[in-house]
């Protein structure tokens, strides 16, 4: 390991170098860390609000308003599905909202409280009142109780589909961070809507599904149209009803991206830089030391040996760097409902150190290369 | 009859390609095991040349170098190194210390070059020291030294592997007279006491005359090769153009 020690030794020799070698490398890793995390984090927030409690896979039937069957065969599939983790048979139908000349449209999804609840979270959400979906039941939204006056306990008179009107208790009322969502969606228990709907015990409007991974959500929708139980139905997700989102998160993704391979580019040629100015300053010593006989590979090691040096040195300062930002960064948010919680992700921060020392190595190839190609004669002739 | 240590046949240089420039030429001689040998030639006539081909820190544009009867001119570079590791110690006209390392650090790296331990160099690497008066200064960085102590620090590294060929290179051309003459009383009694062999290139002619052999380069030949009477040490350098008086060629 004479390499290594005549690295280490070189690297101490010059303090001020090395440090500031370490230091650009630490802000490049500081800031991969941070707005990889930043951007991860700001995405899975921006997924979970936007797709995170609503159905990811939905099964339907191909004829429009007609219900499907989700008979032993059909459950048996949907739940059989390793990346599905969630599958709620539901019913849904539209209804109006008539209180004297003031009328709104709703759209009511029927099935059963624990069930919704996977999807929808509507217990966890609830703002006023509580989450109970009995026979004449209603669960509306915050926004939909606040511009009709509505509060738990009130009635709710709707026109139904078949033009009869009907009365519904409001048991609670829930907030899904959308105003839209607050306006439009209400909950009513299954068989109630299964009885507007004419349907018998095992028809729904859709089968709901969520899955592990959102971005999953096209090929777990192809591999179900291949099933058997499946054959004949509509299979739809959220990808294709949502390109926009996905366009704006991939969007986000390559920027961050971009951001982050400049970065590195940045800390790559500083660090390649100095450390080619380094192996200029050496050159006498690591001529001396092949004319004793180091060979040419074993001398170009030394270069190697200081970037890897210097790369773990500045990895993980950089990590420390990034992670005590993100400790800022979520410190002068935690009252601020307008900010979102940064989750660094233990592979990202060890991938984040891999590429800083990469890097590091990277940069090193050059010094090392002109160090292993270097004769000692030129140095013993230059004096 | 000594062995015979090193060979040069036939050794040429050429520098350059489109104007080439010979800085040595035909030249050839026999160093033996323990040969006390000088150099001498004025700057630029190729004695230089010569001292880094035979310590095969060059190649040679014509002929070869044997070194224990092994052509060594046709070797790989890692293998040369080896060699020079193995067989030949170095001392130069400027110390070329490593100022990253302590004295004992440094008279250690040949041995640590050749893949031994500190612990297992250390003896050997005091008791070179010791040979050289150097006690005391083993923790000392390269940088803290006189010249004179640089540079003999320089020559217990020189001398760390037992090398069977130090080549000195002006190895006093930044010394003092009394650090000269110090120097080269050194070379000659280690020369006695451990049966290295030297070969010294200076410009200097009494400085060559207390070595046994003078080789004197000219123009890139080898002009004479004389067996030596040794005359009183005088330390003043001998003046540039100096008539050679011939003692008859070996």
């Amino acid at each position: 390991m004479l390499s290594l020690t005549i690295a280490a030794r070189f690297l101490r020799k010059s303090p001020a170098q090395s440090v500031l070698i370490v230091a650009g490398i630490a802000v490049g890793i500081g800031v991969q860390v941070f707005l990889g995390s930043l951007i991860t984090s700001l995405q899975a927030s921006l997924v979970d609000q936007t797709i995170g409690h609503s159905p990811q896979v939905m099964v339907q039937s191909s004829t429009d308003g007609q219900p499907v069957a989700y008979g032993p065969a059909l459950k048996q599939t949907l739940t059989s599905q390793p990346a599905v983790t969630t599958v709620v048979p539901t019913r849904t139908f539209s209804a109006i909202y008539r209180q004297g000349q003031v009328s709104a449209p709703l759209e009511l999804t029927g099935g059963q409280l624990d069930q919704l609840n996977t999807i929808y979270d509507i217990s966890g959400r609830i703002s006023a009142g509580k989450a109970q979906l009995g026979p004449g039941d209603v669960l509306v939204g915050k926004d939909f109780a606040a511009k009709n006056g509505l509060s738990p306990g009130s009635r709710l008179i709707l026109v139904l589909p078949s033009g009869k009107p009907a009365g519904l208790m409001i048991s609670g009322v829930f907030d899904f961070g959308s105003a839209a969502a607050n306006l439009a969606t209400a909950f009513v228990d299954g068989g109630y809507a299964a009885g507007v709907l004419g349907y018998t015990g095992d028809q729904y409007s859709a089968i709901d599904m969520q899955v592990h991974n959102v971005f999953d959500s096209k090929k777990v929708a192809a591999q179900l149209k291949t099933q058997p139980a499946v054959r004949g139905l509509k299979v739809s997700e959220w990808q294709s009803q949502n390109s926009d989102l996905l366009s704006a998160l991939k969007s986000q993704s390559y920027s961050s991206y971009m951001i982050q391979f400049f970065v590195l580019v940045a800390v790559a040629l500083g660090i390649a830089s100095t450390l080619a100015i380094s192996a200029v300053q050496k050159t006498r010593q690591i001529g001396i030391l092949k004319a004793m006989g180091m060979e040419d590979r074993r001398s170009g090691r030394i270069f190697l040996w200081q970037a890897a040096i210097l790369g773990l040195g500045g990895a993980a300062v950089g990590v420390g760097a990034g992670l005590a930002l993100i400790g800022l960064f979520t410190y002068l948010g935690r009252n601020s409902s307008a900010l979102f919680p940064i989750h660094p992700q233990v592979w990202f921060i060890a991938l984040s150190f891999a590429v800083g020392v990469l890097v590091a190595m990277l940069s090193s190839l050059i010094p090392s290369r002109r160090t292993t190609k270097l004769d000692p004669i030129e140095v013993i002739q230059g004096g | 009859m000594a062995e015979q240590l090193l060979a040069a046949e036939d050794l040429g240089k050429t520098y350059g390609t489109t104007v080439q420039t010979v800085a040595l030429s035909d030249v050839s001689f026999v160093l033996h095991t323990g040969e006390f040998a000088a150099v001498i030639g004025q700057s630029g006539s190729g004695k230089s040349t010569l001292l880094n081909l035979i310590g095969l820190l060059d190649t040679p544009t014509t002929g070869r170098v044997l070194l224990n009867g092994q052509d060594a001119s046709a070797t790989s570079r890692r293998q040369r190194a080896a060699l020079r590791n193995e067989l030949i110690g170095f001392v130069f006209q400027f110390h070329y210390l490593l100022p990253e390392f302590s004295v004992l650090e440094n008279v250690l790296m040949p041995g640590r070059i050749a893949g031994a331990s500190p612990a297992v160099l250390r003896p050997r690497a005091e008791e070179v020291l010791a040979l050289l008066g150097l006690e005391g200064l083993e923790s000392k960085g390269a940088n803290d030294l006189s010249g004179g102590q640089k540079q003999r620090v320089a020559v217990a590294r020189a001398l760390m592997n037992r090398p069977a060929l130090v080549l000195a290179d002006e190895p006093t051309g930044n010394l003092d007279s009394e650090n000269t003459k110090a120097v080269y009383e050194l070379f000659r009694r280690l020369n006695s006491e451990l049966g290295t062999a030297f070969l010294i290139v200076t410009h200097a002619r009494a400085v060559a005359q207390q070595t046994d052999r003078i080789l004197e380069v000219q123009d890139g030949r080898l002009l004479q090769d004389e067996r030596n009477s040794h005359l009183e040490w005088e330390p003043a350098a001998a003046p540039a153009g100096e008539a050679v008086a011939s003692t008859g060629a070996a």
